[in-house]
């Protein structure tokens, strides 16, 4: 009983994690290789997860729906919505630089947040949508969870592989000189505007992927799960600790950040009875204080970005 | 260096595992899900105390099933839907809860419900999640509410403004859950009954000015308007800004704004044509149990969600008893226990309600916040009456039904 339980809570751990992943994963495609500094991941991960929602989820009165798709054109509609959504947003904001394509992001993804709330006809408003099928959600609990890390976990290893095959190719080293030079990247004939917009849309196409994958979950999804704490910042804090430009160390951070954030909970329960809503204030103190701690000891993360050039073989990198 | 780092975060990791060390098994526990951090963390502490008040009661006449102690297992479901599964994924497999009082909020409870205890079978009880969407999940008969839907106060309020020859109105609505499932429900029910409904606007939370919004919706010539929001909060703004600038004559609120706060800002003299409705726990002997035993924890009784909080958290105690400690049972049991028919039992009895099922009697719960009878979805029917502004507070117009 009591390993059961333990493992069905880190099964649901892992889906979490996994989902914090892609996210982060994205992110760092924005971050970590491009630069961008996007404060409105919640934004993208919305989009993604009212398409596939919307796609997927049977008929309710006063809402757009009723398509009942299967899952996976759901998902993969979630990563096209979120595309759309970003060229956009990328075609204005990216013009912006750092602080200021931060404010410009977060505006976007409050604007979207609202429409979301506000839009009965599309989106159910503040009610949500509801009876999303989650694949293999028929089974018993313990099993469909493991179908569920299994799906998570094939996309995240899928989305990793890819990713990290662009950021060795011509185009990740290219992404980081216009990260690092952009006058010299310039210089040498790149197109800037466009590699940024390129960066951004595909990093916001797996954002769109992880919140679809956290809708079909939860079989819901309400507006109070686009909230910035939960679904911004904490990826910030994700990348940052596991070390921005690093693809492992995106996963690895969502894995460390989320384990603590959760499992600190238990912990705290342990406190005698009366300090028992008090302490659930400790885990929001921890995170932080943790991150403190990295960006003063350790600001390049636990897995720093790795120092390409010397790795590639003289074959890979003559290409460019 | 790196792996000084990794052995530190390896540590951290290690340290929060080993620390959750499970506790004494004999105890029977129910999880207390709730807002703790987030939104609603004003309110979730008075909640959480008010069933810890149920358990503390049915330990000190005797305890549970066989002397055992109850537990309430305190989880903080941020008012979000990630910290809402968190907190139930938790309660459900580390701390092997029988049932679930909560989560608070209406986003929570559908993912909760959805990614965690309808496929464990676990039975929840939320004392304060409101969102008509709740009604229509499929949850295999394991989602109860003790607090009314939204839907069910709109559509009161509706019948009862109709009946009292209120024939035009406008509405405003807080961009919530909240507003936005009393605002739906209220305009297809004043609709239905041959009202008409001459402005019908959202507005957002925390804003300055509503003197536009306000402004747009008097065009439509109703003397009326229907606000449901906050008397503490944006609710005051709007229906300052609605008297200042004469855009309305008469104004009605749900039951956010049946609140001292238009009274003390506003002053009674000019909320002569303001009336609001709310739940009234039907003054019944129930409601003033209740009353005496939070006050005498050191509760204030009319904090909102107490009753229902308190309600949640009896019931449970109750089915779990009668279930005989099989969580599988339980939502049978809690349907057995109050549905009308049987013993009646008041809240803080527990000592009699264990005998009378030890026995095999039925009983029947009658709690603070109403007799809490489900209906097939789980949910209960609400007791609204309409206030008006008398004095320094509220006194009762007419019941709603």
């Amino acid at each position: 009983m009591e390993l059961i339980g333990l493992a069905n809570y880190a099964l649901f751990m892992g889906i979490f994690i996994g989902i914090y992943a892609l996210l982060a994963l994205g992110l760092n495609i924005q971050w970590g290789f491009a630069g961008l500094f996007n404060a409105g991941i919640a934004g993208f991960f919305a989009v993604g997860a009212y398409t596939s929602a919307i796609l997927t989820s049977p008929y309710a009165e006063g809402r757009l729906g009723g398509f009942e798709l299967p899952f996976f054109v759901g998902w993969i509609g979630a990563m096209i919505a979120a595309a759309l959504i970003a060229w956009p947003i990328g075609k204005i904001c990216l013009r912006f630089r750092s602080d200021y394509l931060a404010i410009a992001t977060i505006g976007v993804a409050e604007i979207i947040r609202l429409v979301i709330k506000s839009e009965a006809e599309l989106t159910n408003s503040a009610r949500g949508i509801t009876n999303i099928p989650r694949p293999y959600g028929d089974l018993p609990y313990v099993e469909s969870q493991m179908a569920y890390l299994a799906i998570v976990a094939l996309v995240l290893f899928g989305a990793y592989l890819l990713v990290e095959r662009q950021f060795n190719a011509p185009w990740g080293r290219m992404m980081r000189a216009i990260r690092d030079n952009e006058l010299a990247a310039r210089a040498m004939g790149k197109n800037v505007e466009y590699r940024r917009l390129e960066a951004f849309i595909f990093g916001s196409a797996l954002m769109g992927l992880g919140g679809a994958l956290f809708a079909h979950f939860n079989r819901s999804i309400t507006p109070e799960a686009i909230d910035p704490m939960v679904a911004t910042f904490l990826v910030w804090i994700m990348l940052i600790l596991g070390g921005s430009g690093n693809n492992r160390g995106a996963i690895l951070g969502a894995a460390v950040v989320w384990t603590i954030w959760s499992v600190s909970e238990i912990a705290t329960d342990q406190l005698p009875q009366e300090y028992a809503v008090k302490a659930k204030y400790i885990r929001l103190f921890l995170i932080g204080l943790m991150l403190q701690l990295v960006l003063r000891f350790r600001p390049e993360g636990l897995l720093p970005e790795p120092l390409r050039g010397g790795q590639q073989s003289d074959d890979a990198s003559s290409k460019s | 260096m790196k792996s000084k780092v990794l052995a530190i975060a390896g540590g951290l990791l290690a340290a929060t595992a080993l620390a959750s060390a499970p506790a004494k098994a004999a105890d029977v526990k129910i999880g207390l899900i709730g807002g703790v951090s987030g939104p609603i963390a004003a309110m979730a502490p008075a909640m959480i105390d008010a069933a810890q008040l149920a358990f503390q009661q049915v330990n000190e006449q005797g305890g549970i099933l066989g002397g055992d102690k109850l537990v309430g297992v305190v989880g903080d479901s941020a008012c979000s839907p990630q910290g809402g599964t968190d907190a139930a994924t938790k309660a459900v497999n580390i701390e092997g809860v029988v049932a679930i009082v909560g989560p608070h909020c209406s986003g929570a409870v559908l993912a909760a419900a959805g990614s965690v205890t309808i496929p464990a079978g676990i039975t929840i009880v939320t004392p304060s999640g409101t969102s008509p969407e709740i009604t229509g999940l499929k949850d295999n008969d394991t989602v109860f509410r003790t607090v009314p839907s939204d839907d069910y106060q709109g559509r009161a309020l509706a019948r009862t403004l109709k009946g009292m020859d209120y024939n035009k109105v406008a509405v405003s609505y807080i961009n919530n859950d909240y507003g936005t499932g009393l605002a739906n429900a209220f305009k297809s029910e004043f609709e239905a009954q041959g009202g008409e409904i001459a402005g019908y606007a959202a507005h957002e939370d925390g804003k300055a000015s509503y003197r536009s919004d306000l402004a747009e919706l008097a065009k439509g010539g109703a003397d009326t308007l229907v606000i449901f929001d906050y008397g503490d909060g944006t609710g005051l703004t709007i229906l300052r800004q609605a008297l200042e600038n004469g855009f309305f004559e008469k104004f009605v609120g749900g039951d956010g704004m049946k609140s001292d706060a238009p009274i003390k800002e506003l002053g009674a003299d000019n909320l002569t044509t303001f009336v609001a409705s709310s739940p009234v726990g039907e003054k019944s002997k129930s409601l003033d149990m209740f009353n005496e035993a939070f006050k005498a924890s050191g509760g204030d009784p009319s904090a909102i969600f107490v009753t229902t909080s308190y309600d949640a958290a009896f019931l449970l105690a109750l089915a779990v008893e009668k279930a005989g400690g099989d969580k599988a049972g339980v939502s049978a049991a809690l349907r057995e226990i109050s549905n009308g028919e049987g013993e009646p039992i008041m809240p803080g009895e527990w000592k009699k309600a264990k005998e009378l099922i030890a026995a095999g009697t039925a009983i029947d719960y009658k709690g603070a916040a109403g007799d809490e009878n489900f209906d097939a979805n789980g949910d209960v029917p609400g007791t609204y009456a309409l206030f008006k502004v008398a004095g320094d507070g509220f006194e009762t117009i007419t019941e709603m039904k």
